[in-house]
């Protein structure tokens, strides 16, 4: 096993590194794929290989014709397995967390909520790894309220650190009759206002912690980005009369979620490489925005 | 009546000259006094309230509340309605003339306001005695010892210094009346302010029980009415001066008699005080002064305010107060005194001391080292300890702060998922399109139907079959298998047609092997299923030239040139012909274009 892992991550590292040659191909097999459709003359620069190119993109099929990069291989097969989360706290949770992270395993369907008792980070990524789980999601809090959420996708996956904002749990909300119970059908997802290629990689680092829905289903969960700052929210909807009609219903936790930190590894790899760190002390810093435009 | 008029003046009399500090213990007698002293200031206000509900004011089993809460029943709508005569006086001070009644009207207003001051003495003094904070506790004026100093009291001292400004331009408007006019008029004002600290005093004494009437308010109006009546009194003439000579009179004989009360001739020896025909104030300070004030206070501020040399004094007199008195109340002071003293050209002094006193604080402050947070870069060595707590730094934030949740957010949100539902546009996990491991095997329909051959052809299609394999008709059930077949057909025939141009006779393999159900005669077919032009033609249609056919290597040099020779004639008129047709072709697209 640990062979195999070392062999594998081998693998990973070798395929990284062959993936700037991979890129420049598929650029310039894109580029006479473009001239080809348009009728234009191909550029000069390939025309010594355009006749070799050209017959590998008659080859192609839809798999091979995108690039494949490493950082999104790790969610390569999860289109074909259904995720398996593992929930647990940061040490000695209160009871409000506590609280917040058993809504959380209602939200996040397929998940399993545990205790963290006196665990290491390290054995919980073991057992995770060994018993199949896609996704390790880890909650902290200060002082009753939960301010951190780190999501750690699990072989040698991608972990996002994210700081959470406003939170509002369900059990803040007296009235039980008024928010009622909960469905656990599989929930459609909405993301608004991902468009750079890191809100694309974050999008995709939340989205692949739901499953495959039916079409049919009327939960849905939103994580909206406004500012660098991505809402979480989470609905049924009802359609009563005609189309246009269309009433929602909030039930579930809502809070802010702020990305501060991608690492490249899981989260027992300390070492690991940073993809992304946000950097509040440049002077620019508030003027930029990295998840949208 | 009269007996009970008398009674009651009687009281108030007694009430007057009781020593101020006896009422802080209760007392019955003394309750007893303010009792029948209200009682006969409220019959003599009586005649001036038609509706008053009460004619006599009930005291015998009342407490101290109900007592004045009856008072206050009579002199409320007294109060708006001697305001708005005020106010309508202000605006026609001719009509004032007109009132015939005024002397005596008048003398009882001013009695009136005169008994209202020690009504609220009185019933101050009442209040203390039943032990009850309420009543003219809050009173106002100007509050110069009282630590616990409230904004009402601010405000109205404002509205005083306000009613004394006024009363100023009165003065002004007026100033051929003579020193006394003025005087008196100081004088009355300056007693009801000082009745009025008087009353602070006392209120200072009961704050311990820590309470604050809603009396406030009516102290005010009654100080709005006694500076609006006082204001209205100004602009009269000769009838006023004959009232407020009588009415000087009784004052000085009240003062007078304090003062015989107190040890005035000890006062006197003190010596810090001038004598400039003031005498009518001291009793009044001296009231002050045994109700317990500091005495060193009273008479700085007095001497400071009365007598305004302002260039000597004010500084030291400002300095040793403990807390300074209203600025404009001061300023007032010393501007009616100044223009008693030196006329007009003192307000423009006084500014120019202003300024200059301005001037000498800011020299000064430039002259003493900077206070730390004008020091640009400090360090916590060289400012005062926490003292950073108490300054209100101001820093720039480069985050974004986080959003704040509001109903239009949140709103905002709700649209935005609403139309996406109605769209149908989700961000769902996609699944991947499997791919077939397996051969999709293959099911055989059963068909119910009669078969449409008859059982001989059947036969007769299998014999076929077995003979010849190629001329069995397909028999496919899958269309598209069918179909492939077909085209797999077509295929083998232009491919056999290929190898038949260049025929080939199948090698004979031989072969020692024992094959049971073989035919006994195996007829090959050789005709060519496709036979090419080329092998049809005879030569002399295949070849067309003149015989003599020498290759290259036998030619000679001569002969090899002449082919060449010939070949490039031949070569350049094909040439010439081309750019002929070339030309041609060229001249038409031209005109279609032009």
């Amino acid at each position: 096993m640990l062979r195999r892992n070392i062999r594998m991550r081998r693998e990973y590292l070798y395929r990284k590194s062959l993936e700037g040659k991979e890129r420049l191909l598929y650029e310039k097999k894109r580029k006479i794929r473009e001239a080809l459709q348009e009728g234009k003359p191909i550029p000069t620069e390939l025309r010594n290989e355009e006749a070799a190119l050209r017959r590998e993109i008659d080859l192609e099929d839809e798999n091979t014709a995108v690039p494949r990069t490493h950082i999104d291989d790790e969610y390569a097969h999860t289109a074909e397995k259904d995720p398996k989360i593992l929930l647990t706290t940061s040490r000695d949770p209160s009871a409000p967390l506590q609280q917040f992270v058993k809504e959380l395993s209602y939200v996040f369907p397929n998940a399993q909520r545990m205790n963290r008792g006196g665990q290491v980070i390290s054995e919980i990524i073991e057992s995770c790894r060994a018993h199949d789980y896609t996704d390790v999601v880890l909650v902290h809090e200060h002082r009753g309220v939960p301010d951190g959420l780190i999501v750690c996708h699990l072989p040698y996956g991608p972990t996002a650190y994210f700081g959470l904002l406003n939170v509002v749990t369900r059990h803040e909300i007296k009235d039980k009759k008024a928010i009622g119970t909960m469905p656990e059908a599989y929930p459609h997802l909405i993301f608004d206002n991902f468009s750079t290629k890191l809100g694309e990689r974050t999008a995709n680092i939340l989205k692949y912690l739901f499953p495959v829905p039916k079409p049919d289903t009327k939960r849905i969960v939103t994580f909206s980005n406004q500012s660098d700052y991505v809402s979480f929210r989470h609905h049924i909807y009802e359609k009563h009369g005609g189309p246009k009609s269309i009433e929602l219903k909030e039930i579930g936790p809502r809070f802010e979620l702020r990305l501060y930190q991608i690492k490249l590894g899981t989260v027992d790899q300390a070492e690991a490489q940073i993809e992304w760190v946000i950097r509040p002390y440049m002077n620019t810093s508030k003027k930029r925005k990295f998840l949208s435009d | 009546m009269a007996d009970s008029k008398d009674a009651g003046e009687e009281a108030l009399r007694r009430l007057i000259a009781t020593f101020q500090p006896s009422f802080l213990a209760p007392n019955p007698a003394l309750s007893e006094t303010s009792r029948a002293a209200s009682r006969h200031l409220f019959s003599a206000l009586r005649p001036f309230c038609p509706k008053s509900p009460l004619d006599q004011l009930l005291i015998d089993g009342f407490d101290a509340e109900q007592i004045w809460q009856q008072i206050d029943l009579q002199s409320q709508p007294l109060l708006s309605s001697l305001r708005r005569q005020v106010k309508h006086f202000a605006k026609n001070p001719e009509e004032i003339s007109k009132l015939k009644v005024v002397p005596l009207g008048k003398k009882v207003e001013k009695e009136q306001r005169e008994d209202w001051v020690e009504e609220s003495d009185g019933f101050d003094e009442e209040l203390e005695d039943d032990e009850e904070g309420e009543g003219k506790g809050g009173e106002e004026g100007m509050d110069i010892e009282d630590e616990d100093e409230e904004q009402g009291r601010e405000s109205d001292n404002e509205e005083e210094s306000e009613g004394e400004d006024e009363e100023e331009k009165g003065e002004d408007g007026e100033a051929g009346d003579g020193g006394i006019e003025d005087k008196f008029l100081k004088i009355d004002e300056l007693a009801k302010y000082l009745e009025k600290e008087e009353e602070n005093f006392e209120k200072a004494e009961e704050d311990t029980r820590g309470k604050k009437g809603a009396d406030d308010e009516e102290n005010t109006e009654d100080d709005d009415d006694d500076d609006e009546e006082e204001e209205e009194e100004e602009e009269e003439s000769d009838e006023v001066s004959v009232l407020l000579g009588s009415i000087v009179s009784d004052f000085v004989l009240l003062c007078l008699h304090r003062m015989l009360s107190l040890d005035l001739a000890a006062k006197m020896q003190q010596g810090t005080w001038k004598m400039q025909g003031m005498d009518l104030f001291y009793g009044v300070f001296l009231t002050l002064e045994h109700c317990g004030w500091d005495e060193q206070f009273i008479l700085l501020l007095r001497y400071e305010d009365f007598f305004g040399d302002k260039g000597k004094y004010s500084k030291k007199m400002k300095a040793q107060l403990h807390q300074e008195s209203e600025g404009s109340d001061e300023e007032d002071d010393d501007m009616k005194f100044k223009k008693q003293n030196k006329g007009t050209a003192s307000t423009h002094q006084k500014q120019l001391e202003k300024i200059h006193s301005k001037i000498e604080e800011m020299e000064k402050a430039n002259l003493e080292p900077k206070t730390w947070t004008m020091q640009g870069e400090v360090t916590a060595a060289k400012r005062p300890k926490n003292s950073a707590l108490e300054v209100d730094l101001d820093f720039e934030h480069n985050v974004r702060p986080a959003p704040v949740i509001t109903e239009e957010v949140t709103a905002s949100i709700e649209d935005m998922i609403k139309k996406r539902i109605t769209e149908g546009n989700f961000n769902d996990v996609q699944k991947a399109p499997k791919l077939p491991s397996k051969v999709p095997r293959e099911v055989k329909e059963l068909d119910d139907n009669k078969s449409k051959k008859g059982l001989a052809e059947i036969y007769e299609q299998e014999y076929v079959e077995k003979e010849d394999p190629t001329s069995a008709p397909l028999s496919f059930r899958d269309e598209q298998k069918q179909q492939a077949s077909v085209l797999f057909k077509k295929l083998g025939l232009k491919l056999d047609a290929l190898a038949h141009f260049s025929f080939a006779p199948k090698p004979v393999i031989e072969d020692m092997s024992v094959q049971i159900n073989v035919p006994a005669l195996a007829m090959e077919e050789i005709a060519p299923v496709a036979v090419s032009d080329a092998a049809m033609l005879a030569p002399e249609e295949v070849f067309e030239g003149k015989g003599d056919i020498k290759e290259e290597t036998e030619l000679t040099k001569e002969e090899r040139k002449r082919r060449r020779a010939n070949k490039k004639r031949r070569f350049k008129a094909a040439a010439v012909k081309r750019m002929g047709k070339k030309v041609q072709e060229g001249a038409l697209p031209n005109q279609m274009n032009g």
